[in-house]
């Protein structure tokens, strides 16, 4: 069968699409990923949990703003201190406090107690400085709103201009406050900078090898719980091609035998298979989706953080309604095929009928089982994404739908990281599937329309 | 004609029996009564709900039963909300999501057609290509994102940074059209674009620009592969302008699939889109549905099942009949 299609003429256009070979290479890095991931276990679920830095640190290489710059220094600062406080007060050793501070490679600094203590005081110092400024600023500010207010109120024909200031010695005023607001932003800037120092000796960055990972975990930011997008986006690439590839496996191969044997066999077998089809077919999508989340609910599929088994309720959905689309193509291919010349010729030498149809019929149909493999792997991961969001989807570890799901509430705080790593990793992938797909169809099946 | 919708519906009964059953079935395998009141509930709480919904009774009789319900949509009363009868939160639930699924379907069907007649009839050029990757580009990513990026940028963020245009509201729906009781008896009819602007518009512009990559490309399609048909070399061998050929030939005979995949969204005028209604907090069908399962609302869950299929099987049997309406070549046997 494969060796079949390997001389096809299909398979030639296909290599000679330039694009399609491209995107296939970019599929090839992604399994590449997710290998690396699922079989290497170079990310485990458990470290896309871990906390890696401040709640909502922005990603991509971008600077916070001075107030989160301030707070988060201030959280640097907070958490060290309440520590060496407890162990004052019971009298413990203060070392195994320290370590739970440890942001994975990110350990407080081996330092004598008395000496942190020293280093938290400067901190503090530093950060009343920062404080004040914040506080001029914001008065310069509010002074820079009311001038604003004061201006806009000249344009107004209800106001009396009279008490108002005039509008030269406004506009004149509003500069000098732009520029003392620019000069007072420079001096919090110079305070801040001056805490970061302290707080990267109470807590400095690793180096080395431990470095280049901690960069890893926090070149994208953080979520609402501080633990790393950048792992999860990409732990969630083993999960999506986990789903993808699973569940077009199954629907592929359900569709195919149901297919093939209802366009073959005729008769009640067609009936029998057609019923089926047109049965899932008139179930609202969604609907299904909401009656397996019912169904579901409570039972131990639902509950589990066993990795495997917590997808059962997602796979079934798929699969339950997946198959549909590929059974009808399938049984319109194996119509058209059994009447062909060949089949007359093989049943008239007299083969058996399973033998011509697994020999004969279906290799001739096995472009759209590829085709049609590509297309539900992108409805998969597409619609894990939905799943997740309805309460039935990936539970236990990361994935690109529970990114997404969670992106609301970060997108209200203005913090976009995690909705924007997952959705680009994730168009990416189903980008390049669509492409392929659209190659193949184009390769293998030019008639076709979409 | 008539013989032909019959024998359509006369098909679809054992499809529409089957739904059912399988939907009954799935709804049972997690004890209803169980799922609503906890793992405990009190002997005389459990009687009281299983007599409500007949579950004491065996699966067939419930079955038999459920059915014979289904034409006069008699489904008994909400478990959750007492005293309102499903059907009563059914017809409620339909105003709110039709005022936003059939603009949606509406502009969604017209721009994609025209941005895709504009990509047939420069096929093959810049203008074509960046149309059809625009298209794919589209279908890459998630409804969620286009969803949840729509409702900061459309209606979030203008307000927060308090710009003088902010026309819509983040979430909520309000009745825009309709029967208003008057103060001292009587009612009036009122109507109110400016509400249906707030509420409405931006699930509506979301919900189109998440259509229009998929029915650009399939549109695309079909009115390219009717330009390779031998009328169109026949029109243009007697001098027939493109323009001419384009719009009168070659849309007409394009526009038999395209109704029929119009026809095929059409179900989704009713069971609304329930991730648009769950974002944007619209009481419509969809949301109604999901509230319902969130608060293992049983009798609501197994009527909004039956009526969404019926729907669905209608629409079903809708495209057949249009498809062989409008077009004579498929026969009606």
């Amino acid at each position: 069968m494969i060796k079949r299609l390997a001389k096809s003429r299909g398979l030639r256009r296909f290599m000679r699409s330039k694009i399609a070979m491209a995107a296939l290479a970019v599929i090839g890095l992604y399994f590449a990923i997710a290998i690396l991931v699922g079989v290497f276990r170079v990310i485990t679920p458990a470290d896309a949990t871990v906390r890696v830095l401040p709640s909502r640190y922005p990603g991509f290489l971008q600077t916070p703003t001075l107030d989160k710059r301030f707070e988060v220094a201030q959280w640097f600062i907070d958490r060290v201190e309440t520590k060496l406080n407890f162990a004052e007060r019971r009298k413990t050793d203060v070392r195994p406090l320290l370590d739970e501070l440890a942001l994975v490679e990110r350990t407080v600094a081996e330092l004598p107690p008395e000496r942190l203590r020293q280093l938290i005081d400067e901190a503090w110092e530093v950060s009343d400085e920062a404080g004040e400024g914040f506080d001029l600023r914001d008065d310069l500010l509010d002074d820079l709103d009311d001038a604003t207010r004061e201006l806009a109120s000249h344009r107004d024909p209800d106001t009396d201009t009279a008490t108002l200031r005039p509008v030269e010695e406004l506009r004149a005023f509003i500069q000098g406050k732009r520029a003392e607001v620019q000069a007072s932003s420079g001096e919090i800037d110079s305070a801040l900078t001056r805490l970061e120092a302290v707080v990267l000796r109470i807590q400095p960055l690793p180096t080395g090898w431990a470095g280049m990972k901690y960069t890893f975990r926090t070149f994208l930011g953080s979520d609402y719980g501080g633990s790393s997008i950048s792992i999860n986006a990409f732990y969630s690439i083993k999960v999506a091609f986990q789903v993808g590839i699973v569940t077009a496996t199954i629907c592929v191969f359900i569709g195919t035998v149901l297919g093939a044997a209802a366009a073959f066999f005729g008769g009640w077998v067609d009936h029998t298979v057609m019923w089926l089809v047109s049965t899932m077919s008139s179930i609202p999508y969604l609907v299904l989706l909401a009656v397996l989340v019912y169904m579901f609910r409570g039972t131990y599929f639902d509950t589990t953080s066993n990795p495997f088994l917590s997808l059962v309720p997602l796979y079934t959905a798929f699969c339950l309604t997946f198959w549909v689309g590929t059974c009808r193509v399938i049984r319109g291919e194996v119509l058209k095929i059994k009447e062909l010349e060949y089949v007359q010729a093989a049943t008239s030498i007299g083969f058996g009928r399973f033998y011509i149809l697994l020999r004969h019929v279906v290799p001739n149909a096995t472009h759209l089982m590829f085709i049609n493999f590509s297309l539900l792997v992108i409805g998969a991961i597409k619609s894990e994404v939905i799943l997740t969001f309805l309460g039935l989807g990936v539970k236990g570890q990361p994935s690109w739908g529970r990114m997404i799901a969670n992106g609301q509430q970060e997108v209200i705080n203005f913090a976009f990281w995690e909705i924007g790593s997952a959705t680009v990793l994730m168009f990416g992938l189903v980008l390049v599937f669509n492409i392929v797909s659209d190659a193949l169809q184009d390769a293998f099946d030019p008639k076709h329309v979409t | 004609m008539w013989a032909y919708v019959l024998r359509k519906l006369l098909y679809n009964i054992p499809v529409y029996f089957g739904i059912i059953l399988l939907m009954m079935a799935a709804l049972r395998v997690n004890d209803p009564v169980n799922n609503y009141l906890g793992k405990h509930p009190t002997p005389e709480q459990r009687l009281a709900l299983e007599k409500d919904m007949g579950l004491d009774q065996p699966f067939i009789v419930q079955y038999v039963m459920f059915i014979a319900h289904i034409p006069l949509l008699d489904f008994g009363d909400s478990w959750k909300y007492e005293g309102t009868t499903v059907r009563e939160r059914l017809i409620r639930a339909v105003p709110p999501s039709l005022s936003f699924t059939v603009p949606t379907l509406l502009a969604a069907a017209m721009i994609s057609i025209v941005v895709s007649l504009v990509s047939a009839y420069y096929r093959g050029r810049p203008v074509d290509k960046t149309l059809m990757i625009l298209a794919v580009l589209g279908m890459s990513v998630s409804y969620l994102v286009y969803i949840i990026l729509g409702q900061f940028f459309g209606a979030f963020w203008p307000r927060e940074a308090q710009w003088s245009l902010a026309p819509f509201a983040i979430s909520g729906y309000e009745p825009w059209i309709g029967m208003k009781d008057v103060e001292g008896g009587g009612s009036a009819f009122f109507f109110s674009p400016t509400t249906w602007v707030t509420y409405c518009l931006l699930p509506v512009i979301v919900g189109v620009i998440v259509a229009m990559g998929y029915d650009t490309r399939f549109y695309r399609a079909v009115m390219v592969e009717e330009c390779t048909k031998d009328y169109i070399i026949t029109a243009l061998a007697k001098g027939a302008t493109k323009r001419k050929i384009m719009f009168v030939h070659m849309l007409k005979n394009a526009l038999i699939p395209i109704v029929t995949r119009v026809m095929t969204t059409l179900p989704f005028l009713i069971t609304g889109s329930i991730l648009l209604e769950m974002f944007f907090n619209i009481p419509g069908m969809g949301k109604t549905l999901i509230t319902a399962i969130n608060d293992n609302d049983f009798p609501m869950i197994q009527g909004f099942v039956a009526v969404f299929a019926a729907v669905m099987i209608l629409t079903i049997i809708l495209t057949d009949v249009i498809y062989a309406l409008v077009d004579p070549r498929v026969r009606l046997s």
